[in-house]
């Protein structure tokens, strides 16, 4: 059984490889397309002409495209990114250090999405067939058309500006220092026995991932509504209501447990949508994540850093996806034993 | 629908949400088209010795400034009216040409079926495997910036969202009795596809089309809010946006009220395509579109 399931897991991880490949094709393709010259760009801007052709050789672009890509293919797989126009220092460098900003809060986005998405599920459950449902439903929809940058300005303005509650630019206090370890501030913080700034770097990341959060959690709401529904069609249902059990039992014991299933593989889909809908919230805070290394790059055109970091979004995309697949198929046991 | 009040109107009206949706979208689309004509001043004119008025019902506002004033003196309701032409522009004419493609891709997938299908799935999750803020960013950097390439990438995003929902409803008509009796028939493809199949994913395809308008304008503002839409003289949501968030101190209404305005016309569309899929009797979990 085990090795089934394995082969299972196995094969979406080969999918999954194989679609990133593509990824990279594709990111090449539209990046190479641009009507600018990477050598030109890599020089500084007193370069003769004779020095950027010299640079075009050095850099293959002379050569036919599949090569070219091929070329940048087996460098990326030796973790060689190239280096950055406007940094002049390594891209994969600059990735490393701007991932784990983007990855802790995308992770409290996700727990707090989950969180309010489980709650409102069951109270949009619980209401069903009463008064209150058309307004909690309609609330949904309210919530479902307001997208994570609006309640990013809106958290600012209000418990930011108005109430000064909490701190909304960068990671942490700007007067304090840490060094480095892991990246993530939680856990370095941490490690040097510093709560002050464990405390700073948490109420730092709340409104943003607030922000996140509660945009992200309204599909998932709906979702285990509606499969909490379905599920109360099934028999089992029925057979534990005669033997007497209690709703509460029923529904947390029984139902909730069927029901989780097609929630999580849309919550694979959300938290894709959500690990790229950090790029705007962070620009919005200033956060110093992989997102305003993004837009940075983009308004600077540094092709390396858009190559590697759009790749690096894809990569971490790919793996919620496998990871969640992964996760329901271990699960359930419906398609375990084929 | 227990609404009886609402009778006298065809079955797919006969919901509040859709009244309430059609209301909304309905005068926003006016505004964009009638811009000139209702917006008391020209939206780019500076008064530059009122500045950062505040709306006519709070202290110090000025009636001829009914929603106030920014940083350079610009009456912030004609900007905010004009700016509903670029919302408008752009939820129209992306969510068409995504659904030109997805749907084309859709059908193709779902009828012909085996690789064509497999060949078709494989582009959706290659696309889907990009967050779709980051691929329209990389688009953009690909296609230049300006509202034509705005609405280009915003098509070459979300045609995935048309081809996943549609390519599983055609599955299920292109084995319905009826396509196979067109094909016994001798129908060519090209004819059951247009007038067997077509026809029957209509209502998916308008609910569809609603709530990608909302998506469109979503990602304009967005696009805007960074300055990778339109140029500094076309006034546009997320580009006041960009100016509040600036002077949030001096004035937090130049930041609430393009929110707002933001907001109202994804609710709109939301809503609309939310009451059609009911009154239409199309099965989409609206996370899934």
């Amino acid at each position: 059984m085990f090795a089934t399931l394995l082969t299972l897991i196995g094969r979406r991880l080969l999918l999954s490889i194989l679609i990133l490949l593509l990824v990279s094709v594709l990111l090449f393709i539209v990046l190479r397309a641009l009507p600018f010259d990477p050598a030109a760009m890599s020089l500084p801007p007193n370069a003769t002409l004779a020095e950027i052709e010299a640079k075009r050789l050095e850099m293959g672009l002379n050569l036919p495209l599949p090569q070219q890509y091929l070329i940048w293919l087996s460098h990326v797989l030796h973790g060689d990114f190239g280096s950055s126009i406007q940094f002049r220092r390594g891209v994969l460098g600059l990735v490393t250090s701007t991932l784990p900003a983007t990855i802790e809060l995308a992770v409290l986005a996700m727990l707090i999405a989950s969180a309010l998405g489980l709650a409102g599920g069951l109270t949009l459950f619980h209401v069903r067939g009463t008064a209150k449902e058309p307004i909690m439903d309609l609330g949904t929809v309210v919530l479902l058309s307001l997208p994570e940058f609006l309640w990013a300005l809106f958290l600012i303005l209000v418990v930011g500006v108005a109430l000064h509650w909490l701190p909304f630019t960068g990671r942490i206090d700007p007067n304090m220092r840490l060094p480095v370890t892991t990246g993530f501030l939680l856990i370095d913080s941490w490690i040097a026995g510093r709560p002050d700034i464990f405390k700073s770097a948490v109420e730092h990341l709340i409104l943003p991932s607030l922000a996140l959060g509660i945009a992200f959690s309204p599909a998932i709401m709906r979702v285990l509504r509606s499969s909490l529904i379905d599920v109360y069609q099934e028999d089992y249902i029925h057979l534990a209501r005669l033997r007497g059990l209690g709703e509460k039992r029923i529904l947390l014991r029984h139902a909730l447990k069927n029901a989780a299933l097609p929630t999580l593989s849309l919550m694979g889909v959300q938290f894709g949508f959500l690990f790229g809908g950090t790029l705007l919230v962070e620009v919005i805070f200033s956060y110093p994540g992989l997102g305003n290394l993004m837009v940075d790059a983009v308004r600077n055109a540094d092709l390396p850093i858009i190559q590697a970091v759009g790749l690096t979004y894809c990569i971490v995309v790919l793996s919620i996806n496998t990871v969640v697949d992964s996760l329901y198929l271990i699960l359930n046991p419906k398609l375990r034993l084929r | 629908m227990p609404s009886r009040p609402l009778s006298f109107l065809p079955t797919w009206l006969r919901s509040a949400r859709v009244l309430i949706g059609i209301a909304i979208v309905s005068a926003i689309a006016l505004c964009a088209i009638f811009a000139p004509q209702i917006a008391p001043h020209d939206p780019n004119e500076q008064n530059l010795l009122s500045v950062f008025l505040p709306p006519v019902w709070m202290q110090g506002g000025d009636p001829a400034f009914l929603l106030g004033t920014d940083s350079l003196g610009r009456d912030v309701l004609s900007r905010l009216i004009f700016g509903a032409r670029v919302a408008m522009l752009v939820a129209v004419l992306a969510s068409f040409g995504a659904m030109i493609i997805g749907a084309t891709l859709a059908y193709l997938a779902g009828y012909f079926g085996g690789r064509i299908d497999a060949l078709i799935g494989r582009a959706v999750d290659v696309w889907m495997s990009f967050p779709p803020v980051i691929l329209s960013l990389i688009l953009m950097v690909g296609l230049g910036i300006g509202l034509r390439n705005v609405i280009l990438a915003i098509v070459l995003v979300d045609w995935t969202r048309f081809c996943r929902v549609l390519r599983s409803e055609v599955l299920v008509i292109a084995r319905k009795d009826y396509v196979a009796a067109a094909g016994l028939l001798g129908f060519s493809h090209w004819r059951t596809i247009t007038s067997e199949i077509v026809p029957a994913t209509i209502p998916l395809l308008i609910t569809l089309m609603s709530l990608e308008m909302g998506v469109a304008v979503i990602v304009e503002a967005l696009l805007s809010f960074i300055g990778f839409s339109v140029g500094a003289q076309t006034p546009a949501w997320g580009q006041m946006i960009a100016d509040g968030r600036q002077y949030i101190y001096d004035s937090p209404w130049n930041l609430i009220l393009p929110i707002l305005a933001i907001f109202l016309a994804v609710f709109g569309f939301n809503i609309l395509g939310d009451g059609l899929r009911r009154t239409l009797d199309v099965r989409v979990s609206a996370q899934r579109t």
